[in-house]
């Protein structure tokens, strides 16, 4: 049994159907029209104590539902949970006490009162000894540089302090679980980073068991080395990131400058654009070419002054499944 | 066991309470010109007589100032879990270790602390001072009273959390919760004085819950209910605070099921 086990679950929502405008609106008053829809169809995963787990797909693929399904907050029509021995839905009290969840969307935060009021709130609820209390508080305040604006009102904090605020806010109570829907959102680029190297470093640290959504590949890039895939409700892909880049993404540009001006043969399975006046960029499949003779034939040919290989974007492998392509 | 967090949430709504202090002053006001208003509107109906009924316009004044004092003080928040369901923020309030239920009567009577100090104690006293009231029956019967008055407290919540539940299904309870309201405030005495009302009626709001929340504990206060009915209205209250309260749990059961979490 893993630490978190999910299996074959099902979650569908009734979706109210009405035609645009008042003839749309006065159908609707008569006879009210609903339509099923599936947000999470017969998905099943395992997670190990301490995995850092990224979740994505994209708007509408049902991560947020299955977030809040593991979370307890909804429970699923079909299939079953069982985290680190507790199910859920039917455990709540017991079970959210041993977990933090972060939503990008929504804040946990109270709206009028200073943050600290709501931190001191939160270690009363989770009933956080005060000596602990203290420890994270001073350690996630200086992680995430929040000392600037722990005694202002929520409602007048920037979305990306307001972000950081309910991140500690999660984690006051040293959860072992925590799962972050989409913390990064609409937070701007030095924010992000600040957010992601706290994440790598409390997985790293604490060994907290970690399932985050996101749109942002770099979110994942820099923090999770597995990955889950879902789009229109179904896991589409479970494995490392590795794995993705080495079964879908094997193309390979090498890009080389040369010392002089050269003139290249047209090679098997390669492609030759010119970039510059003396540089060139060589696409190739790396399962048919093999990069160190490429390399050292072009090396003992040619004058070479740089050359550099890059690999495809993790970003446009994504979006080529999402489109159905690989 | 576990006392201290709904303390805590206790002292939250208390705190948030003062937050808009321009706000609080106008509703200090405006309990105080209710109470004129229906003072002047019974006065003018009297028409200098001081007795109608057997009901003298000192216990029709007494009624006022204690039941729409008491209703400042109990103002239980109909909305509390209809706004959570509304935009969503139901997903974070489930995510706490504690009970919603017990989390939900702790923050209104944090509210209803704060509303007793700040808001009761002042219009009482501008409005005892200009149109004066009848003293308890006794120090015993005053006691009754505030007991009678805490029963009360937990009918009104009782109701609010019982139609609260509604949200659910229904996502959008504002037209019901006004209903519900009209019924509170004609059959609690706040608005009339159900001495006024005809016999057979008041036979039958006697034993309805809205009947609980002001007018038994001001009839208690003017002494006009004997040891034994005192005892058979608390419990009245009791009974309904019963009903009402698992009536509630049993839609909120229900309710987790279908719960929908709006706005992604």
């Amino acid at each position: 049994m893993s630490f978190i086990e999910v299996s074959n679950i099902t979650k569908s929502f009734r979706v109210s159907r009405r035609s645009a405008g008042i003839p749309g609106m006065l159908a609707n008053m008569v006879r009210p029209k609903f339509e099923e829809r599936k947000a999470v169809k017969d998905v099943s995963f395992s997670i190990e104590k301490g995995e850092m787990v990224g979740f994505i797909g994209p708007n509408g693929a049902g991560k947020s539902t299955t977030i809040k399904m593991l979370a307890g907050i909804l429970c699923p029509d079909k299939g079953s949970i069982v985290v680190n021995g507790y199910v859920p839905y039917r455990q709540r009290k017991a079970y959210v006490a041993g977990i933090g969840v972060v939503f990008g969307q929504k804040s946990q935060l109270q709206w009028d009162l200073p943050v600290i009021d709501s931190f001191e709130l939160l270690k009363a609820i989770y009933r956080i000894p005060e000596e602990k209390y203290r420890k994270n508080l001073d350690r996630f305040l200086d992680m995430l540089d929040m000392g600037s604006f722990v005694n202002q009102p929520v409602r007048q904090l920037s979305l990306g302090q307001r972000m950081r605020a309910d991140i500690v806010a999660a984690l006051l109570h040293s959860p072992q679980i925590v799962f972050f829907d989409e913390p990064t959102i609409g937070v701007d680029v030095l924010g992000k980073e600040t957010i992601r190297e706290f994440i790598r470093e409390l997985n790293a640290q604490d060994e907290v068991t970690m399932l985050f959504t996101t749109h942002d590949m770099q979110d994942i890039e820099k923090t999770c080395k597995r990955l889950i895939i879902i789009d229109k409700g179904a896991k589409m892909y479970d494995g490392t990131l590795q794995e993705i880049r080495e079964k879908y993404g094997t193309s390979r540009q090498l890009v080389v400058e040369f010392g002089e001006e050269a003139v290249v043969p047209p090679m098997e399975n390669v492609v030759i654009t010119d970039i510059e006046d003396r540089k060139k960029s060589f696409v190739f499949d790396n399962a048919k070419v093999n990069i160190n003779e490429l390399m050292s034939h072009l090396l003992s040919r040619y004058n070479i002054r740089d050359l550099t290989v890059t690999e495809p974007e993790i970003e446009s492998i994504i979006q080529r499944m999402y489109n159905g392509e690989v | 066991m576990r006392l201290s967090p709904y303390l805590a949430f206790a002292k939250k709504s208390f705190l948030q309470k003062s937050a808009y202090r321009f706000n609080h002053l106008m509703s200090i006001l405006n309990t105080i010109i209710r109470i004129f208003i229906f003072w002047e509107i019974y006065r003018t109906l009297y028409g200098g007589r001081t007795e109608v009924d057997g009901i003298t316009m000192s216990m029709v004044t007494t009624n006022f100032i204690l039941s729409l004092g008491l209703e400042a003080v109990f103002g239980v928040d109909d909305y509390y879990l209809p706004n959570r369901i509304r935009d969503g923020s139901i997903a974070t309030e489930l995510l706490l270790p504690v009970s919603f239920h017990g989390r939900m009567l702790a923050g209104n009577l944090g509210n209803a602390l704060f509303q007793l100090i700040f808001h009761f104690i002042p219009a009482f006293a501008v409005t005892v001072l200009a149109i004066g009231m009848e003293a308890p029956a006794s120090p015993l019967v005053f006691l009754a009273f505030l007991f009678s008055a805490l029963l009360g407290y937990g009918v009104l919540f009782g109701i609010s959390f019982l139609m609260q539940m509604l949200s659910f299904w229904l996502l959008n309870v504002w037209a019901i919760m006004t209903i519900k309201n009209v019924f509170v405030n004609v059959l609690s005495g706040a608005m009339i004085p159900l001495w006024f009302m005809p016999d057979w009626m008041r036979g039958i709001i006697r034993f309805s819950p809205f009947s609980s929340i002001y007018f038994t504990p001001v009839q208690i206060y003017l002494g006009q209910l004997s040891g034994r009915e005192i005892l058979f209205r608390f419990a009245t209250q009791g009974f309904w605070i019963a009903v009402l309260l698992a009536g509630g749990a049993v839609l909120w059961k229900k309710g987790q099921r279908k719960l929908v979490v709006q706005g992604g």
